[in-house]
């Protein structure tokens, strides 16, 4: 079954969005080719729908990445007929099929100019500043990205979505301090997103695990990595990702941590002591195991976890078992 | 579940629309009664309430109408943060699927997923070449 067309579809594996994009045909003559926006018609015609226009927008973001390109220019030609050429969104849509259909360095750099042209009109114009950015890392000039995205941070602050791609453009460059400091940021905004604490404990175990890092700052990320897990698990039941992160953690402070441990010298990210630490981990087995169980029997209600994440867990569990198997040997 | 509900509240329904025609037949009745009375005898009417069985019936069918009610409601969604959460992490779409067996217009996965994906940052050429080198492996 297709995945719904009203969420973002970035993250899908190609098989869906080539699933999506092929209902492009049937979405395009199912709806009206254009909506009029004056309130006179709209008494006369059944109303428009919102849910519409996400459609449209999601529909061009898999129908580029399929390569249907003659159907992104039907949904946009949609889009601007019903909004018009000055919307920011459709500005920055327009856009996305210039980049798409871009053939070489020339034509994304036509696009580049593009782009600056409309922010030196109005430098307010966010989506088109976010395309900016995108195409900057895009074209490999990571360094000019994360500086323009830092300006556009002090311009809006409350961006959480921004804050999540300074982090990542951070991490793409191994600045794990930064990367962390970035996604903070983003917690600081949502504070109850679940996924994004658990992102967090998996930066600092990166950050901690990455070579050449002093045994104090290995303690502190590793202490941290801890406590986000142990909240994204909080925040959220039989979270795969947070139980995984947190038997990862557990794991690797009761096999290797002990040769690195220094002296603790701050109470504050203080690392739980080897007997608490071993009971996380059991508890995070036993919920890894738990959800691996009722996943691979497609028990009722077990059904939403993602097949490679599961695949992950019992890849773990069943390194811990033969671990553990060996020691006894 | 549905067509349990929508009998019992039908069924309550029935009952209280015979109540109120019982009530109403009664009170004609009277006001018959004490109208030939008063033609005969000239002593005032008596003011006279309706009979037990017909306020006992009045009171059933409206708990019963509202027992309909409440079985057909939909299932209520969790209050606690973290077992919402945790149905949307463990059921997916399945958790959020109403009578007509369609899933919950308002129903959005997690809400903070688009946190981690970033839509407005898409690359999309890479995401093209991505999507080019799957077609080529054979998909």
């Amino acid at each position: 079954m297709a995945p719904s067309l009203l969420y973002p579809a970035t993250q899908l594996p190609p098989a869906s969005a080539l699933a999506l994009s092929q209902q492009a045909p049937a979405v395009l003559r199912s709806s009206p080719a254009t909506v009029s926006s004056s309130p006179l018609s709209a008494l006369f015609s059944a109303p428009e729908k919102p849910e519409l226009w996400i459609k449209y927008e999601n529909l061009i973001l898999s129908c580029l990445r399929t390569g249907d390109d003659q159907a992104a220019h039907q949904c946009l030609e949609r889009l601007v007929a019903r909004f018009g050429n000055g919307n920011e969104r459709v500005q920055a849509l327009r856009g996305l099929v210039k980049e798409a259909e871009a053939q070489d360095d020339s034509a994304l750099e036509e696009v580049l100019k593009e782009y600056e042209q409309i922010l030196a009109e109005n430098d307010t114009n966010i989506p088109i500043a976010k395309r900016r950015i995108a195409l900057l890392r895009s074209m490999g000039r990571v360094s000019d990205a994360a500086s323009a995205l830092v300006q556009l941070l002090e311009f809006s602050p409350t961006d959480a979505e921004a804050w999540s791609e300074l982090s990542d453009i951070y991490l793409s460059q191994g600045l794990y301090p930064q990367a962390i400091y970035a996604m903070e940021e983003v917690l600081l905004l949502a504070p109850n997103a679940w996924n994004i604490h658990a992102r967090l404990g998996e930066l600092q175990f990166m950050a901690a695990t990455a070579p050449g890092v002093a045994g104090g700052s290995y303690q502190k990320y590793m202490a941290e990595a801890i406590k986000r897990f142990a909240r994204s698990v909080e925040l959220c039941d039989d979270y795969l990702r947070g139980y995984y992160g947190l038997k990862l953690v557990c794991k690797t402070l009761l096999s290797g941590g002990s040769n690195k441990t220094a002296k603790q010298t701050d109470d504050e990210f203080a690392i739980p002591d080897t007997r608490n630490t071993e009971r996380l981990n059991e508890l995070a087995t036993a919920k890894l195991s738990e959800i691996v169980r009722h996943s691979t029997a497609r028990d009722q209600g077990w059904r939403g976890y993602d097949e490679a994440e599961i695949a992950a867990a019992r890849q773990l569990l069943s390194d811990d078992v033969a671990a553990s198997s060996a020691i006894e040997r | 579940m549905t067509w349990i509900s929508k009998s019992i509240t039908t069924l309550g329904g029935l009952l209280l629309a015979h109540a109120c025609y019982s009530a109403r037949e009664h009170s004609a009745l009277q006001s018959l009664r004490a109208a030939s009375a008063a033609s005969l005898t000239s002593l005032p009417s008596v003011t006279t309430s309706l009979p037990l069985d017909i306020i006992i019936e009045t009171i059933v069918a409206t708990f019963i109408i509202l027992l309909g009610l409440v079985l057909g409601t939909r299932p209520l969604r969790p209050i606690e943060w973290r077992v919402w959460a945790g149905k949307i992490e463990r059921e997916g779409e399945e958790g959020f699927i109403d009578g007509a067996g369609e899933v919950n217009k308002d129903y959005m996965g997690n809400p903070f997923s688009a946190l981690e994906s970033r839509p407005n940052f898409v690359d999309i050429r890479k995401q093209r070449r991505e999507f080019a080198e799957w077609v080529k492996k054979g998909g």
